[in-house]
């Protein structure tokens, strides 16, 4: 049996001393998108952060592929954030961001190969973006923005890919557009999937498997599983008509209530 | 012209200035890039402290205030990256302070003060032999480094989480960039002086950007519009007996004003 891409062991983490997660334990087996859920401050984000290397557990095991993050298969994670943002006025084009996922990869010193630039063209295409590669970014909707973003992953070929509310601020078609996209990559690539979210029909259709994150994992399983028994009203503390409904019809978080994440 | 080209001083100071011309247009894409006009106007208020050190440990002032600025910047790097402390609020913090400490310093020596004019306003007129060759040096070796990082500092400027989800190193690479940032401001307070070093750490970038279509082309245009107001900046300041520096900061700061209506003619 292959190792989990994901995997996180009894894992505790803090910011300045304020408990962030707290012995939180769910794996993703490789080839599969697992969603994570749960309210504002849940530590969704802090669960990646732990996967990309960019915070420290103070308790438990984090393993990427088998490995510490960031020691081991580092090349083969992807992260696409939430958003970025680029000086007003700055000409960059959509495929030097693309080209941005190679830069680990090229290593200092080395200018982009053919070979870059050639992976830069396809993962731009992947997306449906080849159009408007020399377009620049911030001239993009926010749609085809989050989709350079998610190019500039696939650019650095990676097994894992993980994402930070990627559909944050996009409208319902859009949302349902970027998943179908992602869902899409995932099959040909045969990509790991783990993404934070708040688009909780959505990924309902698509994930393999929910982790509901307040905290600590309050449910984990299939979408039917998870969002079944209350346990999303308890973790939101929000009925569930609501957090089903408002979110669809609207497109919002339905915990924007309910602090910050 | 060619009278101003046959004196030994203008052609020292032009080598000089092209250089350091070349290196804040270069330092400016990044200083644009990552919003750090705030930083680089700190840094150079900041070398008037080492500045007002140097004179009164009877130091070489340059000297003085290279190791000071840089200290400065490595404190307010240390600070963003341990603490809750933004990049600016810690600038904005040591800026009056190290300002400050310069006043008091200068203030308990008089003798000195005729000096300090040439580093608040700059005069890459009075440059000596002896200085060409370090500071053609300083600018080699900060340009070749922006070269062999330059993807890593374009990718750490643009999307810093992303980055250090990739692996770059981006303490090691912010604390370069305020290293270069913090030696090159030392290094123009010949050109353009203490005053005004900051600007010339904007405005060539920002011209590129009104008028570019592409980093690379922002970049370009960054560097030419740099060496033609450090040119254009001398001769103007031969031919009517002006500061240079100021010179050299309104030529560069005209020819942002043209790329901008330009750039608006066009849009």
């Amino acid at each position: 049996m292959s190792v989990p891409a994901v995997l996180l062991d009894g894992v505790s983490a803090s910011y300045e001393g304020h408990p962030a997660l707290e012995d939180v334990g769910f794996q993703v087996p490789q080839g599969r998108f697992a969603a994570l859920i749960g309210p504002n401050g849940a530590g969704k984000s802090t669960c990646l952060r732990l996967l990309l290397g960019l915070v420290r557990p103070t308790a438990g095991r984090v393993e990427v592929f088998g490995h510490p993050p960031l020691t081991g298969d580092s090349d083969g994670v992807g992260y696409v954030p939430q958003k970025v943002t680029i000086p007003r006025g700055l000409p960059i084009a959509a495929q030097d961001i693309v080209l941005m996922g190679r830069t680990a990869a090229r290593g200092p010193g080395r200018l982009p190969s053919r070979r870059d630039r050639e992976l830069a063209r396809t993962s731009l295409d992947q997306v449906g973006l080849a159009d408007l590669a020399a377009r620049r970014f911030q001239d993009l909707s926010g749609g085809q923005q989050q989709r350079v973003l998610i190019a500039r992953a696939l650019c650095a070929q990676p097994r894992l890919l993980l994402m930070d509310e990627p559909t944050a601020g996009l409208d319902s078609a859009a949302r349902a557009r970027f998943y179908a996209l992602v869902c899409d990559l995932q099959h040909a690539r045969g990509l790991t999937l783990l993404c934070a979210t708040h688009d909780l029909d959505v990924v309902g259709e698509h994930a393999d498997s929910i982790i509901l994150l307040d905290r600590t994992v309050r449910a984990q399983g299939t979408p039917a599983e998870v969002m079944s028994g209350g346990r999303l009203e308890q973790a939101y503390h929000f009925p569930a008509h609501h957090v089903h409904q408002d979110h669809a019809a609207h497109g919002t978080d339905p915990t924007a209530t309910s602090g910050t994440s | 012209m060619t009278e101003f080209l046959s004196y030994a001083f203008v052609q020292r100071a032009l080598v000089t200035g092209l250089l350091l011309g070349v290196m804040c247009a270069v330092l400016s894409f990044f200083v644009v890039l990552r919003r750090m006009a705030f930083v680089g106007v700190g840094l150079s208020h900041a070398a008037l402290g080492g500045v007002a050190l140097g004179l009164l440990l009877g130091a070489p002032p340059l000297v003085a205030a290279a190791l000071f600025t840089v200290g400065v910047a490595w404190v307010v790097g240390w600070l963003r990256g341990r603490t809750e402390v933004s990049e600016d609020t810690a600038i904005g913090v040591f800026f009056p302070t190290a300002m400050a400490l310069g006043v008091v310093l200068i203030s308990l020596s008089p003798a000195y003060r005729q000096d300090l004019v040439a580093y608040l306003f700059g005069n890459i007129l009075s440059v000596s032999p002896d200085e060409v060759l370090p500071l053609a040096v300083l600018c080699v070796v900060g340009l070749a480094l922006v070269g062999f990082y330059f993807k890593e500092l374009l990718f750490l400027g643009v999307d810093e989480e992303a980055a250090r989800a990739a692996g770059l190193p981006a303490v090691r690479l912010r604390f370069l960039l305020l290293t270069l940032l913090a030696v090159t401001i030392v290094a123009a307070v010949r050109l353009v002086g203490i005053i005004l070093v900051s600007a010339f750490l904007v405005i060539p970038a920002a011209t590129g950007q009104a008028l570019a279509r592409s980093l690379r082309g922002m970049l370009v245009v960054a560097v030419i519009s740099a060496l033609v107001s450090v040119v254009a900046g001398l001769w103007l300041s031969w031919t009517w007996n002006l500061p240079s520096g100021a010179a050299i900061v309104l030529v560069s700061a005209v020819l942002f004003f043209g790329a901008l209506a330009r750039a608006r003619r066009v849009a």
